[in-house]
């Protein structure tokens, strides 16, 4: 099960789905499994938070293939608010992009996202340290390597760069939550796993830890986000629930429990969600059968003075 | 006495990208493994392959790679070949071919995919024909199924192109079927 995801939304038009077709089509070709097609959010992000991407998308994808959504957000400012959940709500993954020291701590630290990309073709003014890229792998959340830019693009001082701080990040986090992807803008900047796996230890990471960052490591992103998404409070999932029963009697109790709401009882007593017991006829509390008894006593002392 | 040893790589050639010269729409699957341009030999791919280590590792590379680095076989239809290179530094030239984006010569966009690395050239071989195998008895499940939709598409897409230059009807039809059946 290969994974790779990061495969950047292209937008709308004719031409880019298209294009993003005959991408998706080289990577199944290439052997991979589950791709992530991601939408980027620079500056802002807007009020309406739905995902550009169509579900299900607007052709044929490849039988084996399993296609997710995910967005990118820009972490320019930690004051900001992000709204993660809502944004979780409408993608598969939200990763984050940090831009400086500060906000890379943050989302380290404390920032609920499920990938943390950094860009490799810059230059980082401090190095990366571990305790604080430890703590982000402790919680769950990966580090993304993003080879294609160091393969496509034409400016040499963006190769080096790459190259250096993916060394830089296999050296600190000792090869561990590492997850490779493309982040291809063309069809070109595509490469078979084994390709990749190559790269990797070219880079100074074991062929077998390379493996495990297609492989292992994304997985474990994927099925993590999606527990956190459906299950009950990450913690349990039900996977076949079996089927329902038939619902004749159901209407019946409809009947009932409407009429029981005209009785005006609170319709959180209906017949349907208050356990069996309780709708059996009530104990009468002993303070209610004391007063009962007072009043009727009274009644009787009443009566008696009237004779 | 003992031998000096190599790794060979088998390697495919892909085109995921269509070439600006053809205006076909072909399907996507015949389009990343249509042949390689005739004009790009074997000469030309070990040129290539040098120019890659050196652009990526400079003269140590080069030096360390080119002493034993040759092509053992090619094949423009499939795109297939094999390429010796020292054993100390394989993941050296698997990592240039990785960096490859473009064909020179022919100007064609390219992605080069390492298929096997072995140590003898025997097991290399064996790996190149299991593939051209696999790829026969593809075409020949198609052709049994009958209408395939790839192959209709195929067709329609020729019968398109026929109709814009009706001159060269008459001679196309069994160039295209060959390139088919590869």
């Amino acid at each position: 099960m290969f994974h790779d995801l990061n495969v950047p939304w292209p937008g709308a038009g004719a031409d880019a789905v298209r294009e993003l077709q005959r991408t998706v089509a080289f990577l199944d070709e290439l052997g991979y499994d589950v791709v992530a097609l991601t939408h980027t959010y620079s500056g802002k992000l807007p009020s309406e938070l739905t995902s550009p991407v169509p579900n299900p998308l607007s052709f044929p994808v490849p039988q084996r293939l399993r296609v997710l959504r995910r967005c990118n957000i820009f972490l320019t400012d930690s004051a900001s608010n992000f709204r993660i959940p809502q944004l979780q709500q409408h993608y598969d993954l939200v990763a984050a992009r940090p831009t400086d020291e500060r906000t890379l701590q943050q989302a380290c630290h404390s920032l609920d996202v499920d990938i943390i990309s950094l860009d490799l073709t810059r230059r980082f003014e401090k190095h990366f340290k571990f305790p604080m890229l430890g703590a982000a792998i402790a919680r769950g959340i990966k580090i993304e390597l993003c080879y294609s830019q160091g393969i496509l693009s034409s400016d040499p001082q963006a190769k080096r760069n790459l190259i250096s701080n993916a060394t830089q990040l296999i050296r600190v986090t000792r090869g561990r939550g590492l997850i490779f992807s493309s982040e291809a803008k063309s069809v070109l900047g595509i490469r078979a796993p084994s390709d990749v796996i190559n790269l990797a230890s070219v880079w100074g990471l074991g062929s077998e830890r390379g493996k495990d960052g297609l492989t292992k490591e994304p997985r474990s992103v994927v099925e993590h986000a999606r527990l956190k998404r459906q299950s009950f409070k990450g913690v349990v999932d039900i996977v076949y629930g079996g089927e329902k029963p038939v619902s004749i009697s159901k209407d019946k109790q409809d009947g009932k429990s409407k009429a029981k709401n005209q009785n005006e009882k609170r319709p959180g007593e209906t017949l349907e969600s208050a356990p069996a017991r309780r709708t059996e006829p009530k104990q009468v509390p002993k303070r209610e059968q004391k007063r009962v008894k007072k009043a009727n006593l009274e009644a009787a002392a009443a009566a008696q003075e009237a004779a | 006495m003992v031998r000096v040893k190599f790794r060979y790589l088998v390697v495919n050639f892909l085109y995921p990208e269509p070439s600006s010269k053809s205006r076909t729409d072909l399907p996507d699957l015949v389009q990343i493994h249509s042949p390689t341009p005739d004009a790009f030999n074997a000469g030309a791919l070990v040129r290539l392959i040098r120019d890659a280590v050196e652009d990526l590792y400079g003269d140590y590379g080069s030096g360390m790679v080119s002493s034993s680095l040759k092509v053992n076989y090619y094949s423009p239809s499939t795109s297939t070949a094999i390429i010796r290179c020292p054993r100390d530094h394989y993941e050296m030239v698997w990592a240039a071919l990785t960096y490859v984006t473009r064909l020179p010569k022919v100007d064609v966009p390219v992605v080069c995919r390492v298929l096997r690395v072995s140590g003898t050239i025997r097991k290399a071989e064996e790996e190149v024909i299991r593939r051209s195998q696999n790829i026969v008895k593809r075409a020949k499940a198609w052709e049994g199924r009958g209408a395939d939709p790839m192959l209709s598409s195929v067709e329609k897409n020729v019968e398109k192109e026929r109709k814009r230059e009706d001159v060269l009807a008459a001679v196309d039809q069994g160039e295209e079927s060959e390139e088919m059946s590869e």
